[in-house]
């Protein structure tokens, strides 16, 4: 815990504030106390085409923190697309129960709880970037001038400010991603959920987007859902991993990351970053 | 369940238009469409009236199915031929090609009533028999027509080709020609029945409304307007009848042959 | 030197180029006919010809040059057309948009949408004379329905391109379906819209023209038919032909126009 406030010492230097650094430390651990997704038992069989029964999820229990970052890793076919749109409230799953917040996944959407950013950016081409973030607060009927406002200041956070009035087709693929990111910020919700984002990018960019991303995690203190197939990034992100195997999908292990935080790219240089990514390595079945 | 959940989408979806079909000729056998449309039975004859006429002038229709089918099928088959090898001369000569092609799809815009008595004027010196004159000008019609559609579909499917099969032609030192039977054509096949799609209904559109302005009086669309002129609404809605039925077989016919081909091609590959 | 180079392969300048090439070759026939022929007129005149029975300031039907003449029958034509256009696309659009709110009207209409573009309309236009009674009223339908199937297609396939993303955007924002449609769906599909703006455009006019020449009156199509009888000179025909030809090109162009000016996002270049 020591260790977790003097990391927000040393990076935020204008947070010297000894009230705010109570305040800091008070949210940490009534965060830690808190579940904030409960997944008990939850599974998903599909019918195919021809008739048959598809399993693509069998019985995943867990609790996900508030303010936790958890990745849900694994290769294509092992359901962490469907545990990411059951809790989405995208599909419904065929047994067991979500809880987030207390709340089944429809009233937490209900309740604009979650951000999306998909694997495309999914902007509108049609409205310029600070448009686009401006779109989910014109749906929750936010008066022009707060829109505005808070907007910007998602912009500001994803470091775009000066491309509020591009069109998409004129920022580069990473600088979309950065936009979509702060669209799915703009209400405010406590969970972010995020399909592959980066999994268009290519490697120099995705990288940079890694450490911006735990950026913007640490100012926001958002609970990230973050699906990959990624080991690499999977490690350097997340507090935890939710390792799925295919045929049928499962949840084969959750291994702990306990590398220091805030984390810089020098980290994936240590033994022990190496360590971990070996031991999520051969936690897979059946691959 | 799953069953019942693809027969019940079935059902919806022949059974949905078929009700509306059902609905229409039975409102028009009725006469309540003649209310909405403000008509009468004479100008809008009953669909029983319709059938009868065309089973006793069966001979008469036929004749001039063959007509404008013969104008419809010379003038796609022409028209597509030359689009094809505009479209072939254009991928050889980008540049200018690219332009040209431009012209030729501004032809898609000008009226066809414009373009019928022109074409009249010029195919005047063709033959001494007025029958084969006609006959000239209208296929010139229908040619130009789909000579358009043909070229500007062809072209994209001759030079909108997969990422890098260029590249992997020129590695395996591909001569042209090669490059053409290899890649281009196949590539540009699924893009020659987008192109038929547009121009088999714009051939017979094409063929009726060139006979409006033909010498010789034959041709399914000429003996609408014929027998308008002389009152004979039932025959004329017979002929209506015969011209949709031409539109839809010829379409289908399309269609059958478009399944074929392209399946053939997946076979092949 | 390169900058010459650059202007003879520019896409204007070979536009250019195939126009004078095309005028070259009408001329050449034209010269041709003129030679054959006692009145060449009739087969092909020269462009120059035209062009001069357009400026003269002779009177053909005692009250009119053939230039007034044109333009007083072209409004008439036009007007018509319009007024036809205007009634396809917002049916077109309308339906396009029925079809994509309900599964019933989707699968109801969607086959006899097929037939409408496989029935020869223009075949029909005599019949719908008739039953309307009123040539004014049948060319507004004519163009109607002709504009209608386009339109109708085309933003339907607009509906239908929106990505899953998208709509799953809009559901985890719990936006409304009045939400869905203003925000997402419809401005997605303007592209689309547009593309059937643009093919309908000169089938509008093309309808206008024919259902004309169908009956006496005033619009271009009875002019046409008036001066290839005889009525009066050979020029005013041609004339005829090249307005419509013009027009019809210009009406998909002015589409293209319209359509850039409305979306912005188009216009922009990539960086």
């Amino acid at each position: 815990m020591i260790f977790i406030v003097l990391f927000c010492f040393i990076s935020f230097p204008e947070q010297r504030n000894i009230n705010e650094l109570k305040g800091t430390i008070s949210m940490i651990e009534h965060e830690r106390n808190d579940i904030e997704i409960m997944l008990d038992n939850v599974g998903m069989v599909y019918d195919s085409a021809d008739g048959k029964e598809v399993t693509a999820l069998t019985s995943v229990t867990m609790d996900i923190h508030k303010g936790e970052f958890i990745s849900l890793l694994g290769p294509s076919g092992c359901g962490k697309t469907t545990l990411l749109r059951i809790i989405a409230d995208l599909i419904h799953p065929t047994s067991g129960n979500v809880l987030i917040g207390g709340v089944s996944p429809k009233d937490a959407r209900l309740k604009r709880r979650y951000g999306m950013v998909f694997q495309s950016a999914t902007l509108y081409d049609w409205r310029t970037v600070i448009k686009n973030i401006e779109l989910p607060l014109e749906i929750t009927h936010c008066p022009k001038k707060e829109r505005h406002e808070r907007a910007m200041k998602m912009l500001d956070l994803v470091g775009l400010s000066d491309f509020a009035d591009h069109y998409p087709r004129q920022l580069s693929g990473g600088m979309q991603q950065r936009v979509g990111i702060a669209r799915a910020l703009a209400l405010q919700p406590e969970i972010l959920l995020m399909d592959e984002p980066f999994s268009a990018l290519d490697e120099f960019t995705r990288e940079k987007l890694h450490v911006d991303l735990l950026k913007i995690w640490r100012k926001t203190n958002k609970t990230i859902i973050f699906v990959t197939h990624n080991i690499q990034e999977s490690v350097f992100l997340s507090d935890r991993i939710c390792v799925l195997s295919p045929h049928p999908g499962r949840l084969s292990a959750i291994i702990d990351v306990d590398l220091p935080r805030p984390r810089t790219m020098d980290i994936k240089d240590t033994p022990e970053f190496t360590a971990l990514v070996s031991k999520v390595r051969n936690s897979f079945e059946g691959v | 369940m799953l069953h019942s959940k693809k027969v019940r989408s079935g059902v919806t979806n022949i059974g949905c238009p078929l009700l509306f079909g059902a609905a229409l000729v039975a409102s028009w056998q009725t006469g309540l469409l003649h209310k909405i449309l403000k008509t009468d039975e004479y100008i809008l004859p009953y669909p029983m009236r319709i059938i009868d006429i065309m089973k006793e002038n069966s001979d008469k229709i036929m004749l001039n199915v063959n007509a404008s089918v013969k104008v419809a099928l010379i003038g796609l088959l022409l028209g597509s031929v030359l689009g094809y090898l505009i479209a072939i001369i254009a991928t050889v000569f980008p540049k200018y090609g690219s332009g040209g092609l431009t012209i030729v799809s501004a032809f898609n815009a000008i009226p066809i009533v414009a373009l019928a008595p022109v074409f009249i004027n010029w195919t005047k010196d063709v033959s001494d028999i007025a029958e084969e004159r006609s006959m000239a000008a209208k296929i010139l019609v229908v040619t130009v027509t789909s000579m358009a559609a043909m070229s500007v579909n062809a072209y994209r499917g001759l030079t909108e080709l997969p990422p890098f099969s260029e590249d992997l032609m020129k590695t395996y030192a591909a001569g042209r020609l090669t490059e053409f039977f290899k890649l281009r054509f196949p590539n540009s096949v699924p893009y020659i029945f987008t192109a038929l799609r547009v121009s088999v209904p714009g051939s017979v559109i094409g063929a009726l409304v060139s006979e409006y302005f033909a010498e010789y009086i034959i041709g399914v669309g000429r003996q609408i307007r014929e027998n308008i002129l002389i009152a004979q609404y039932a025959t004329a809605w017979a002929y209506i009848v015969t011209a949709c039925i031409i539109g839809i077989v010829m379409y289908a016919i399309l269609m059958l042959a478009e399944s074929i081909i392209l399946k053939a091609c997946l076979h092949r590959t | 030197m390169k900058k010459l180079k650059k202007l003879l392969t520019s896409k204007f300048f070979i536009t250019i180029v195939w126009v004078v090439m095309l005028i070259a070759v009408w001329e050449l026939f034209a010269f041709h006919v003129e030679n054959i022929k006692r009145t060449p007129e009739n087969v092909q005149p020269h462009l120059s010809g035209i062009v001069d029975s357009l400026t003269s300031d002779r009177k053909i039907n005692g009250s009119q040059t053939a230039l007034q003449m044109v333009i007083e029958n072209a409004k008439a034509t036009l007007t018509r057309a319009g007024i036809g256009y205007i009634i396809g696309i917002a049916s077109g659009f309308l339906l396009a948009l029925f079809m994509s709110l309900s599964k019933i009207v989707e699968k109801t209409s969607f086959p006899y949408l097929m037939l409408i573009q496989l029935i020869p309309i223009l075949g029909m236009a005599p019949i719908i004379n008739a039953i309307t009674g009123d040539i004014a009223k049948s060319r507004i339908i004519i163009a109607a329905i002709l504009t209608f199937y386009p339109v109708a297609t085309n933003t339907l396939a607009g509906f239908k391109s929106v990505q899953r993303e998208k709509h799953e955007l809009m559901y985890s924002y719990a936006a409304n379906k009045f939400q869905i449609y203003t925000k997402t769906m419809i401005p997605a599909c303007i592209p689309y819209f547009f593309t059937g703006l643009k093919i309908s455009a000169p089938m509008a006019i093309t309808a206008s023209i024919l259902v004309d020449t169908l009956q006496g009156g005033i619009g271009l199509g009875c002019l046409l038919s008036q001066s290839l009888k005889g009525a009066m000179t050979r020029y005013v025909f041609w004339d005829i032909v090249f307005f419509s030809a013009v027009i019809g090109i210009l009406s998909f162009y002015i589409m293209g126009i319209i359509e850039i000016m409305m979306c912005p996002y188009r216009r922009t270049g990539k960086r």
